[in-house]
């Protein structure tokens, strides 16, 4: 083989993966955001997500090889609210791609227009912890919120892709209907629990919490992102026994040990609760994601608030 | 090879703007470039709501700035020659930092140190435009130089109470930092990160870094590196890199005394970095480790060279979501000396009550130059205030 031969197949296996790029190509910062994407551009686009689902999205290492991704990324969509605040600032800064940043057309931050809760109205300091200042951003565990991230998702890959916009719209409507439907049995199955007490390990839950009845009277955590001090133990259990709680709920990627104890000590039971698609593996899709957490709680405590 | 450098730079500083807003595109409405999402920090956008008064407009173009302080404290007897003691107790070092978006084009970093008795010095001031066509990103003003993987990180950025010996020996106390310009390539390979980085700085004096010194005004430092990184699995991965350095070392006059010849020193280093860290337990347990070699090529008159070498391996163990162990190997010869050495360890136990504030017990011990064993424990404590920053990796 003479050397302008070995150069081409070189050159080929080099280029080979740019040939599955004739899709759009949305970059998501976690698999709740692909999921609905997913649903939206269907076969039009190939979406792939930073973080995965069983990973806290808090604490993602800026990795290069997600540079990779975001270079030839066409959209890119984030939780915000700070959400990625200690990784997504160096990856987009390195990616060198004009088309993803913040105010140019591949850009969406899929918060915009959700029910965010919790904003903090008074001064904010890190006394409180490691807090949101622009409010929690956990806000597409409500279904509602899930809505409105795909009326945007659809608008944006309609905006940068004119020729599948009609398709986008089918999408849309498809999931909407899905996502109608699917509200009337989850709203059914959380009668039999509505208004339950639950402590939660992170303050991961409040959209939740508020689409389904659920009462959050504490959490694991002291203060978000501080861990559980002995005092903060003591006293968290003598709420637990005291108001007779039945639940507490962690997060697929936080150490059941301590919340294990707790439950031990109390009676309470322990639940692993994923808070976003592929936290375990039976969750595949947005729809999967309330399925599985809502059949979890009645499951514990259904008909026995 | 200077005119063309100076010919290259100057033609890529005139195209900045036409490139930028080519790259932009047409539809482009970059409303929103101080967003987080280029900066780490928190937007200034004011809470709860509400109308923006006047003096709060102004702020949200203020830069972001965060604070960082150094203590530290020592017990042992220090030996090292050439160098001052540090005091028992210290201030070591106060970093004030600003850093914000400049235009739709461009970042600036500024960084001012304070050392323990209070001088002020800009340690790096420098913008960078990070979207150039082609993969590109150029970056000038004053800055650490891309040379290996350590020189790059701030010194309280690292887990260690004194620099490795061979970064000190070669590169100096505070390493590596010069006003100069850099050129940042990323190499276009889908599958694999590989990044190309080439500099142009104004030398440094000996005494900031003894490898170099500037002798005539026109002389340039150039560096070159390429790094590496590949996903060994989901949880593992490797970067690996190689840099070089060429630059004026002094000048040594002629026989007759009516001219001299500018000496140089030629630095090369290899790193290898291996991580580990399980996504789904990323905040409680990860392993970081590190390899860094070093040799120069250093030339103490005309046709007399010295070569040296240096290395330093570390390793850091996080144990628990806020603890973390660790360990370091120091060897090193000199610049002009390869006669003598010295070597050593230091090891660490840091305990973290926050993502902003480190309290660490260090333990170190070097067998010097003069072959005297010098023991030293030190209690370091680094804090930050301001915007939350992007986290270490």
């Amino acid at each position: 083989m003479n050397v302008k031969k070995t150069i081409v197949l070189f050159v080929t296996v080099l280029l080979l993966p740019v040939l599955g790029w004739t899709k759009l190509q949305v970059v998501t910062t976690t698999e709740d955001l692909a999921a609905i994407t997913r649903e939206i551009g269907k076969d039009n686009v190939e979406v792939t997500s930073i973080a995965k689902g069983y990973q806290d999205p808090h604490f993602v290492d800026p990795k290069p090889s997600y540079l990779l991704r975001l270079k030839r990324a066409d959209l890119l969509v984030v939780v915000g609210l700070e959400l990625e605040v200690g990784w997504m600032p160096p990856l987009l800064q390195n990616a060198r791609n004009s088309k993803i940043l913040p105010g140019y057309p591949g850009f969406l931050d899929a918060s915009d227009g959700c029910n965010v809760l919790q904003k903090p109205t008074g001064s904010v300091d890190r006394s409180l912890g490691d807090v949101h200042p622009l409010g929690n951003p956990h806000y597409w565990t409500d279904p509602e919120n899930g809505r409105i991230i795909a009326q945007h998702v659809a608008a944006k890959l309609s905006e940068i892709d004119q020729p599948h916009a009609s398709q986008y719209d089918a999408g849309l409507k498809d999931f909407e209907d899905k996502l109608s439907a699917k509200e009337k049995d989850w709203n059914k199955l959380v009668e039999s629990f509505r208004g339950v007490k639950v402590v939660t390990y992170h303050n991961s839950w409040p959209n939740f919490a508020h689409a389904f009845g659920l009462t959050i009277v504490n959490h694991v955590e002291p203060k978000p992102g501080i861990p559980p001090s002995p005092s903060h133990v003591r006293s968290l259990e003598t709420q637990i026994q005291r108001e007779k709680i039945p639940l507490i709920l962690v997060e697929p990627y936080f150490d059941e040990k301590l919340p294990a104890k707790i439950a031990a000590d109390t009676g309470a039971k322990l639940l692993i609760f994923p808070p976003s698609v592929g936290g375990v593996k039976e969750i595949r899709n947005y729809f999967d994601l309330f399925d599985y957490d809502l059949k979890l709680l009645n499951d514990a405590v259904g008909g026995k608030k | 090879m200077r005119t063309r450098f100076a010919l290259i730079v100057s033609t890529l500083f005139l195209l900045i703007p036409v490139w930028a807003l080519d790259s932009g595109g047409a539809t482009a409405t970059p409303s929103n470039v101080g967003s987080p999402y280029l900066i780490s920090s928190p937007s200034p956008a004011p809470l709860g709501g509400g109308a923006v008064s006047a003096l709060q407009s102004s702020n949200l173009l203020n830069p972001n700035i965060s604070v960082v302080g150094w203590f530290q404290g020592e017990v042992g007897h220090p030996h090292d020659p050439g160098q001052t003691p540090e005091p028992v107790l210290q201030l070591k070092e106060t970093e004030i930092g600003f850093q914000s978006i400049v235009d739709p084009y461009a970042k600036a970093d500024f960084f001012l140190s304070f050392d323990r008795e209070g001088a002020a010095n800009l340690e790096e001031g420098y913008i960078t435009w990070f979207h150039l066509p082609q993969d590109l990103a150029l970056r000038t003003g004053k800055f650490r130089s891309f040379f290996g993987p350590f020189n790059r990180t701030h010194p309280h950025d690292t887990p260690f109470a004194i620099r490795p010996l061979s970064e000190r020996n070669f590169l100096g106390e505070d390493g590596l930092s010069a006003a100069g310009a850099g050129l940042s390539w990323q190499v276009p390979i889908p599958w694999l990160f590989v990044n190309l980085d080439a500099e142009a700085l104004r030398p440094p004096v000996v005494s900031d870094t003894p490898s170099f010194d500037r002798a005539e005004r026109r002389d340039l430092l150039y560096t070159g590196r390429v790094n590496s990184y590949y996903d060994l699995t989901e949880q593992s991965n490797i970067s690996f890199g190689g840099s070089y350095a060429y630059g004026p070392t002094g000048q040594q006059l002629n026989g007759i005394g009516t001219s001299s010849d500018t000496l140089h020193t030629q630095l090369y280093s290899a790193d290898l970095t291996y991580r580990w860290k399980d996504p789904a337990r990323a905040i409680y347990q990860s392993w970081l480790w590190q390899t860094v070699l070093l040799w120069s090529k250093h030339e103490i008159a005309t046709n007399s060279t010295v070569n040296s070498r240096g290395l330093f391996s570390w390793v850091q163990y996080q144990f628990a979501q806020r603890w973390a162990a660790g360990g370091r190997y120091d060897y090193s010869q000199f610049p002009t000396d390869n006669n003598s050495h010295e070597y050593g360890g230091l090891v660490f136990l840091t305990y973290s009550p926050s993502e902003f504030s480190h309290l660490s017990l260090q333990g170190s011990h070097f067998k010097r130059s003069d072959e005297v064993d010098e023991n030293i424990g030190y209690l370091r404590i680094v804090f930050n205030i301001g915007p939350h920053g992007a986290h270490p990796f």
